[in-house]
């Protein structure tokens, strides 16, 4: 299967949280859920540099990833992808990834919703993000998709 | 020196463990890195992990693996229990899929956010 493939694109359009599974230098896993986007034939999962996940895909480029629609369809399908990452942080690529994301998870009713509702907090995720960027670039891991496959439904709950 | 966390203690996501989201493991296998959706009971404070028999790869005992509990779309109802472990090879649980390889996940460090949660706390470091 090809992340052409029709049904490879409705998931990835439709879900909202990709799941990275990634080793260390020395061999050891992780596994963290990271906000993507699926745009023009790129897959890219934004993050900052001193994470975990972008450390390892720099230490070791394989990655996996799991994509599922998060609620509302009888037809649940998880989707692994399994290929190679690198660690992005060209102008460019950030501002794409930042547009695309602005658009998949903020400005939408469901964003929108969320923030005023947290409008409290507003300044804590201001300097929680200033905290992170003092600790490290703002990065984009880009995967080269290699399989693409369908795993059986019915796993959770 | 103070810092803002997203961290929470383990008892506040709870409820995460009871009617669990989202639940995946990360592991080591020939290939590289393998992220497998798994079953996830949490009995007694242990946490019992079933992989579909035919999922192409299985963690072996006593193995090293990352055990992921995750919930929320937007930014500020993301959380995650986030679980690293070995595994111990179990009897399948009573009332759970047959066709599932079951074993439990011995923590041995345990991570727990709540980005609904983000505060300044004092920095301990």
């Amino acid at each position: 299967m090809n992340i052409d493939d029709p049904a490879v694109i409705n998931i990835l359009r439709r879900s909202m949280i990709a799941r990275i599974a990634t080793l260390s230098r020395t061999g050891r896993p992780s596994i963290n859920p990271l906000y993507f986007v699926y745009w023009d034939n790129h897959l890219w999962l934004g993050t900052a540099e001193w994470t975990l996940a972008a450390r390892n895909v720099k230490a070791d480029s394989r990655v996996s990833i799991l994509f599922e629609v998060e609620q509302g369809h009888a037809d649940h399908q998880i989707l692994r992808i399994s290929g190679r990452a690198s660690v992005r942080t060209d102008q460019e690529v950030q501002r794409s990834n930042n547009l695309q994301t602005l658009r998949k998870y903020i400005l939408t009713p469901g964003g929108i919703l969320n923030y005023v509702t947290h409008i409290r907090l507003l300044q804590a995720m201001h300097s929680y993000h200033a905290q992170s960027a003092q600790k490290g670039l703002a990065c984009v891991i880009e995967v080269i998709p290699e399989q693409v496959e369908f795993l059986n439904s019915g796993l959770q709950g | 020196m103070k810092r803002i966390t997203r961290n929470v203690e383990l008892v506040y996501n709870r409820d995460l463990l009871k009617r669990v989201p989202h639940a995946c493991l990360s592991f080591a296998c020939s290939h590289g890195p393998q992220a497998q959706p798994v079953v996830l009971l949490w009995e007694d404070n242990r946490y019992l992990m079933g992989i579909p028999e035919h999922a192409g790869y299985q963690p072996d005992a006593d193995q090293e693996v990352v055990l992921l509990v995750d919930d929320g779309v937007y930014f500020f109802d993301l959380r995650a229990i986030y679980i690293r472990g070995r595994t111990k090879p179990i009897t399948t649980p009573g009332g759970t899929p047959a066709d599932h390889m079951w074993c439990e996940v011995a923590p041995l460090k345990t991570v727990s956010w709540d980005y609904g949660t983000l505060r300044e706390v004092k920095d301990e470091h």
